[in-house]
This record gives structure tokens, sequence and C-alpha cells, in this order.
């Protein structure tokens, strides 16, 4: 199975702690996963998904915090209406709109983001997607 | 303020399809505040193209700028040097903005990237209504500062219509108010109905666009 390029981006306090437990474990990220911590969901900007994928990434995926876990009350849910954005931008360029996900996270689900990853990673396209600019890359990777 | 939305990338992606260097410049105005137009707009709309030529286009140049205001020259001087380096712009301006910079710089190849929808305010976040179609001959001052030309679905003088349901129009009863009922509220509210027993004559529309493109000369203002 290649090894697709994945950004993982989200929350400090909900998926940076798991990651962060992650690591304290021994448990490093693999090497074609990117992590990019953010203060909070709110932060996030569709802008940070679409650099990610000009810059190479095959996938995102945002973790951002359960609904009523958010410090900012909504960040989470901001978060999710900028993927939201991102996706329907990545589509009107052909990219397919699976290779962004956004998933709820809390700070002890560190095994769970492990779990996500992988499955991510393992991906295939939905059976009835057209093919998308970005698949003939992930192809030839 | 100038309301106005992103055009589709399709369309877009056509007219940059063969072009080298391609100018993104945004309008920090009206369309910046409807967040169609501004710096971070021309931001995403440049990563977007990136991403949607890298197969077709991939050597293509883009440059983002963003000046305070396209509809007047004086913001758009700064711009001269980026249009003469680049073979197209992308003017990410209402119609007014996308003219100016086609008037001002004769030979270079202009092309709008928003569709200017209109006049109107920010209701809530995310949120943009019509309030004004600028028919030249304000009558706020009958209607308790609700315009039916504008608000009024069929533009009635003397409403409202039978397609007035509480509260809503048949046109589409779920987002749009029956400009009429919100006549009658406010001139009830500020004690101005018996105003509205007055009959309105026919609109004059030679103020409207029904004369082609309309000009306003300030004398005092010329030398």
């Amino acid at each position: 199975m290649n090894d697709h390029r994945i950004v993982l981006m989200g929350c400090a306090q909900s998926a940076g702690a798991a990651i962060q437990e992650l690591q304290d474990r021994g448990q490093a990220l693999p090497d074609n996963v990117e992590w990019v911590r953010m203060p909070c969901g709110s932060s996030l900007d569709e802008l940070h998904i679409l650099r990610a994928f000009e810059s190479g990434a095959d996938r995102v995926m945002v973790l951002a915090c359960y609904d009523g876990a958010c410090r900012s009350v909504n960040g989470n849910r901001w978060a999710e209406k900028r993927v939201e954005a991102a996706r329907a931008i990545l589509e009107e360029v052909g990219i397919a709109g699976w290779r962004l996900a956004f998933q709820q996270v809390a700070p002890t689900m560190a095994a769970d983001i492990w779990q996500w990853i992988a499955d991510f990673q393992a991906l295939q396209p939905p059976q009835d997607a057209t093919p998308d600019a970005a698949q003939g890359a992930e192809s030839e990777a | 303020m100038i309301v106005a939305e992103r055009k589709p990338l399709a369309e877009i992606l056509a007219n940059v399809q063969n072009v080298n260097k391609l100018l993104v410049v945004g309008c920090n105005t009206c369309v910046a505040v409807c967040l169609a137009g501004g710096e971070k707009e021309v931001a995403v709309l440049s990563s977007a193209l990136r991403i949607g030529l890298r197969d077709t286009n991939p050597n293509i140049q883009i440059t983002q700028r963003s000046i305070e205001r396209q509809c007047e020259e004086e913001f758009n001087a700064e711009l001269a040097d980026d249009i003469a380096a680049h073979d197209v712009v992308l003017s990410m301006a209402c119609g007014v903005g996308v003219q100016t910079l086609a008037e001002q710089f004769p030979t270079a190849i202009v092309y709008p990237a928003l569709n200017t929808t209109f006049m109107g305010r920010p209701e809530e976040r995310g949120v943009w209504s019509e309030r004004c179609m600028g028919c030249g001959n304000c009558v706020l001052d009958k209607f308790g500062g609700v315009c039916p030309v504008t608000r009024c679905s069929k533009s009635l003088l003397n409403g409202p219509c039978g397609g007035s349901e509480n509260g809503k129009c048949e046109v589409d009863p779920k987002n749009i108010d029956c400009a009429w009922q919100l006549i009658y509220d406010r001139m009830a509210r500020i004690g101005q109905l018996d105003r509205l027993l007055e009959i309105e004559p026919a609109k004059d529309w030679s103020t409207s666009r029904h004369g082609g493109p309309r000009k306003i000369v300030r004398k005092d203002m010329v030398l």
C-alpha cells in the first residue's frame, strides 16, 4: 500500500493533548503524517486546508473537540464549517471530497487517533467516485 | 454596500487555463465586507487555482494583490507595474472595479472573478440581503424607510398584493418577507398609517436604468 501524505490539523486542547499522549508513550506519528497544532478549531481557515493540498498532501484530516467540550464554545463547529467550505472548493477544482475528513476527538482518545490515521491511510475512493486530479499522483507515489 | 459572490471555479479556470502570469487583485471595500473579494478571498482563490491548474498549467505564476478600492483610479495606480508584468488580471472587485481597471489600463486583459449581485446589507453573520436597486428617485420617506421598489417582489407602490400571507411573499414564503407587511407595521409604529391612504401614482422610471447608463455631474466640483 502506498504511504499517502496525510496532514492532520486540529485543536491543541483535544487532538493536541491526545497526540502528545501518543508521543509520551513513544508512539511517534508515521513519517508520512504531518501534525499541525492549532490553539483552537476556530483558528482553522479553509486556506490552511487548501495550502496543505497545494503543498502536496494527498489527504487532510481535521480534528476538533466534541460539541460542548470546546473551551471557546463553538470552535469545533466553526472548524467543521471551514472543512465544508474547503471541501466545496476542492471539489470544484477536481479534488475528491473524501480526501478531506473531519473528526471530533477528546484528549483521552490517543488510541483512536492512531486508528483513524490507519483507516484514513487505507481509505479507498468510493465505488461511485469519479477519478480526481490527485488520484493519478497517489497511484504514482 | 455592493454585495457579490465568487463565480464558479470552472468558469474562472476556463478563462485562465493558458495564462502564464496571472495577477489576482482583491478589493478591500464592499466585497471584502461580504467575504467575496478581499485579501483573504484572493489567497483562497489563488490557492484553489494553483491546485486546479497543476495538471494542465503547472507553471502558471500567480501573484496576489489587494488594494483599497478598485472603483477609483487613484487606488489602482499602484497596480500599474504589476499589471504590466502579467498576462491577465483577475479582478475580485465588483463589476465597477473590473471596468475601472479595464478603462484605466486599456491594453490589460481583465477578467471578473465575482458575480456582482446587489446593493444590500449584512443581516447577520454570513447573510446579506438586497435593500436598494438604485432607481434614482428614493421613496423611502413615504414608506417608513422600507423600500417597496426593492423589497416587494413586484415593486408595487400601492400594496400589498394578494400574494401576501402571514407576512410573507408568495414568491418565496420561506425567505422573503412581504415588503408591504413590513411597511404597514413600520408606519403603524411611527404613527403614519394615514399616509398609506394616499394613492401613489405610477413610478417615473426615467431616473432608473430605462434611460440608459446614468451619470451624475456636480458642476460645483468640476473646473
